[in-house]
């Protein structure tokens, strides 16, 4: 070949590549992988033997390499610079020489001695806006030949196209990085603010030693309920608090009227009845990430034939939610003991449930609920909620037997 | 003892392999992958048949040179052919004409004698 056509051909040769680099830094392949392409470009294009390129670490405050070839295995090869070598070479924005020690080689320090060891002959430094990103460390031509002016400057136009694609990648990585720290600090917060939920539901139920779990269970009741009945997930997160805080009201309400075993005064009565008003005004203070929260505290002592307290709605005007609530506190009240009474067995809950059906209950709640205790005792269901929490076994046949006569919907 | 397969020949203690249509990254690691292996078998001559590829990168002619390099540290020889115009001129570019046996046919390839500066070098 003639030389004038070597050099076309040499041309032409280096523009394919930079145009293939260009696609390769631009391209969504996995980092490393751009990278290792990347140095093979960069090797291929000076037929170069050993090669690697450093990413400066900010962790650890040290150039590692992040890509080689032809050196096997130089994961420990670590490079420390001082700040005044960053600068020197951070200014320097073409390639050192290091066989001719190029200024400013002579700032590396013991890094020549690791870059000695690796053959490496050549040195450009990945630079974008002032920052020192890393460098390419390449050895002596496979040929033989001399690095000429024109290697010098394509390998500076390769260094500038790899650099944009490492910077790319680090604010890509500080992003995830903000990210990850981000969501990390949000899940810290969303587990305290559970924490406190819990927490205040837990000071609820400590004032009646008969009432120990109940906010917990009416907040699981609930939530397994309006999931039957189709609730989207964001709303069934907010039945389950609702539950939770249903009672908060009581924490105004005097102890002694709480646990109180014999019939409450008039007097009494009003203050123990005061208490879903008083959990509204208290919680219509806080901004729920979820809706209807206050409401449902406030009307959960609703009945649908508009006997109910505080407000005498009737069923439609009731909050869905209140009216699931309505339902699994009730049922709740009478599964478990209270001071004046021992439980109801799930029969005879039932069996007030029917009594009350379209008068305290709303049928379009009671039927889901019947749903979901058939789906659990016939075991339909992964993890049963209501079924576990009460005091007895249920059979599908003793079920049928209790659930028999229930009025249509 | 002539063993023919679809991307290799084997030719006593020599192999031919015969490249693809274009050298990037994935073929070039095939490559190198599979000279490594007849390496391992105490195959002494690689043969890289070109014929079939039209044109080759520089990640490719990385791959090549540090095939090259392998074959060497393990006093084996390596030859290409079938190289077509584009490719031995890129091959000449950056200077990998001087050091490598390049001949017409694989036939010639195999049957190459090894110019004593090679093995020695």
């Amino acid at each position: 070949m003639l030389q004038t056509e070597l050099s076309l051909e040499k041309l032409l040769f280096n523009l394919n590549t930079l145009a293939e680099l260009g696609e390769e830094i631009t391209s969504p392949k996995d980092f490393t992988r751009v990278v290792k392409s990347s140095l093979y470009m960069v090797m291929g294009s000076f037929s170069a033997t050993k090669g690697v390129i450093f990413q400066f670490d900010q962790d650890r405050g040290v150039f590692a390499p992040i890509a080689s070839k032809g050196l096997g295995d130089v994961g420990g090869a670590f490079i420390r610079l001082g700040k005044e070598a960053v600068a020197a070479l951070t200014k320097h924005n073409k390639p050192i020489d290091l066989k001719k020690g190029d200024h400013p080689s002579e700032v590396l320090g013991q890094a020549a001695e690791l870059l000695e060891k690796l053959d490496s002959r050549m040195l450009a430094c990945l630079v974008v806006k002032d920052e020192l990103l890393g460098f390419i460390a390449i050895n002596g031509k496979f040929s033989g030949e001399d690095y000429s002016v024109y290697d010098c400057q394509l390998l500076s136009v390769m260094a500038q196209h790899i650099s944009f694609s490492l910077h790319s990648h680090m604010l890509l990585m500080k992003l995830m990085h903000k990210y990850n720290e981000n969501k990390g600090l949000y899940e810290n917060l969303r587990r305290i603010y559970y924490d406190t939920i819990h927490a205040f539901a837990a000071s609820i139920d400590a004032k009646d030693s008969y009432t120990r779990g109940h906010s917990h269970r009416v907040s699981a009741y609930s939530a397994v309920l309006a999931r039957e009945m189709g609730w989207p997930n964001e709303d069934v997160e907010g039945i389950r608090i609702a539950g939770l805080l249903h009672d908060i009201g009581k924490i105004a309400v005097d102890k002694t009227i709480i646990n109180k075993a014999s019939p409450l005064t008039s007097y009494e009565c009003r203050e123990l009845n005061s208490h879903p008003v008083v959990g509204y005004e208290i919680l219509s203070k806080i901004k729920f990430p979820w809706k209807g929260i206050p409401m449902m505290t406030r009307n959960h002592h609703e009945k649908v034939d508009g006997s109910g307290y505080p407000d005498r709605l009737k069923k439609s005007d009731i909050p869905l939610g209140a009216r699931i609530m309505a339902l699994v506190d009730a049922f709740d009240a009478m599964t478990t003991d209270r001071p004046y009474r021992p439980r109801l067995s799930f029969g005879e809950a039932m069996d007030e449930v029917k009594a009350n059906f379209n008068k305290q209950f709303d049928p379009d709640v009671v039927q889901p609920f019947i749903t979901v205790i058939r789906k659990e005792v016939r075991r339909e269901v992964d993890n049963p909620t209501i079924v576990p929490l009460l005091q007895e076994q249920l059979d599908s046949v003793s079920l049928n037997r209790m659930l028999e006569g229930f009025p249509v919907a | 003892m002539v063993k023919k397969y679809r991307n290799f020949k084997e030719v006593g203690d020599a192999v031919v392999i015969y490249s693809d249509n274009y050298i990037n990254d994935i073929e070039g690691e095939k490559l190198e992958d599979l000279c490594a292996s007849y390496m391992e078998r105490g195959f002494t001559s690689i043969v890289i048949d070109f014929s079939e590829t039209d044109l080759v990168n520089s990640i490719g002619v990385s791959i090549l040179i540090g095939i090259i390099e392998k074959v060497r540290d393990c006093k084996a020889r390596i030859a290409f052919s079938g190289l077509k115009r584009v490719n031995y001129d890129i091959f000449s570019i950056v200077g990998l004409t001087k050091h490598i046996e390049i001949f017409d046919t694989e036939e010639d390839a195999v049957n190459g004698r090894v110019p004593q500066e090679m093995v020695t070098s």
